[in-house]
């Protein structure tokens, strides 16, 4: 196999980067605390890896982090996003891949949101269960056979995201996804102020003035807009943000306003992020 | 799992690190995306250790988690990226390999059940019966897909199924 010795040769030429050692010894860590802890007796197929997102998404956040991080597993500071549930099942046809925070704190915040969170992943799970079970119904009902049946699959994801953080804050996003036919997805973001054990809203920091400020950022943004998938006014398009309105704290203390798919654009245009500058 | 057998499966992670990256690169073709493949896999080798019974198997094991890993990412991939109808060549299913390119190129360019056989046993000397391990197919679908494989790259086939 000769005509394979220059393949091989421009295979093992790809350059290896320098932060590969320091990622396979994180993952070694990760890894020996998930096998080892067992938190609130959950034991979901692999198991439960704690931290592993903090130690992927957060290292270059907080340097206390950084700090706790570089020697041992524990952080500190007064909180952690921990990974509570953390499992991929697959039977074939349903492959779930789920990975669910927990925020690890003192006070009623913390308990509050992982009730929430725990109560929506539980909701969604159901809901495409559900799901693939009615479209089974009626793929048989019309005339499909098992067997056709068999060929199908759906994925189902849970997971979350660090958007920022500090010693007392964190910013983040719980992002549940289905793709049977209606690509479903639904993304919760969190703002929490882990000291004041309380919500961040966007009047904490934008100010008093924060519809305006708000108003303004996205109606620039959707003048300079070029691609015209932006709903019109009387098409339903943007009014005016809300207490409702989902957004997340950048690590410059920035906000960014996020707009699900249809809101105020056609879908094509996905999830609408509009940052507000300061 | 015990102590000894650890130490030897991190033992292993850290020598071997490149080769996982390579070939973690070679699905992905994104560097940041091939380190978080290898740090997941590594991750997940750690916490399924007491899974691995047998230090022999230890590579075959790791390349299978390895190797999800990367498949992983490929079909979540799939899933985001939209290809309107008329981008779609009817003709592409018939002959999917570009003639021109390297050895190297076409490899990659190979559907990735078929190129994961040609590469873990061309690039990283596995024998079938590993690959058998590594894919989850059985011996008969290895050999199968890897003559396929072969005869879409019009190389000799002659030494493919040494060891």
């Amino acid at each position: 196999m000769n005509e394979f010795k220059h393949a091989r040769d421009e295979y093992e030429s790809t350059p290896i980067p320098e932060e590969l050692d320091s990622r396979v010894r994180a993952g070694i860590r990760q890894g020996e605390m998930g096998s080892r802890t067992k938190r609130h007796g959950f034991r979901w197929g692999i198991g439960v890896a704690a931290a592993c997102m903090v130690m992927v998404g957060g290292l270059n956040v907080s340097p206390t982090f950084a700090a706790a991080a570089s020697d041992v597993p524990v952080l500190g500071g007064l909180f952690q996003i921990l990974t509570v549930r953390n499992y991929d099942a697959e039977d074939g046809q349903v492959n779930q891949h789920v990975s669910v925070p927990e925020v690890d704190a003192e006070g009623d915040l913390a308990q509050q949101v992982n009730a929430e969170i725990q109560e929506r992943v539980d909701a969604h799970l159901a809901q495409a269960q559900q799901v693939w079970e009615d479209y089974h119904d009626a793929f048989i009902a019309t005339g499909g056979t098992e067997d056709e049946w068999s060929q199908r699959e759906m994925n189902v994801d849970v997971n979350y995201e660090i958007k920022s953080q500090t010693d007392t804050t964190v910013s983040f996003v719980v992002t549940m996804t289905q793709d049977m036919f209606d690509a479903y997805n639904e993304q919760t973001y969190y703002n929490l102020d882990i000291a004041a054990d309380k919500d961040i809203t966007l009047a904490d920091v934008l100010g008093e003035d924060w519809v305006n400020i708000c108003n303004a950022a996205v109606q620039t943004y959707i003048d300079q807009d070029t691609t015209g998938l932006f709903f019109s006014a009387d098409e339903g398009g943007f009014t005016t943000v809300d207490e409702a309105t989902s957004f997340y704290l950048n690590e410059d203390g920035s906000v960014t306003l996020v707009f699900p798919e249809y809101t105020i654009a056609a879908g094509a245009a996905g999830i609408v992020e509009i940052p507000v500058a300061g | 799992m015990s102590r000894i057998l650890e130490k030897q499966l991190t033992d292993y992670l850290v020598t071997d690190q490149a080769r996982f990256y390579r070939l973690a690169y070679s699905y992905l073709k994104d560097r940041e995306e091939a380190l978080d493949a290898v740090q997941t896999a590594v991750c997940r080798a750690l916490e399924k250790q007491h899974e691995l019974k047998d230090s022999e198997a230890l590579r075959a094991w790791f390349y299978h988690i390895l190797v999800n890993v990367c498949m992983d990412v490929l079909r979540r991939r799939k899933r985001v990226m939209l290809v309107p109808p008329e981008a779609l060549d009817t003709g592409s299913y018939e002959d999917p390999m570009p003639s021109d390119g390297t050895l190297a190129q076409r490899v990659d360019a190979l559907p990735p059940e078929v190129g994961t056989i040609i590469k873990l046993r061309f690039y990283e000397d596995l024998s079938l019966k590993e690959i058998s391990t590594v894919t989850g197919c059985n011996l008969n679908t290895v050999k199968t897909r890897l003559y396929a494989g072969l005869k879409k790259l019009r190389v000799s086939m002659e030494g493919a199924e040494e060891r």
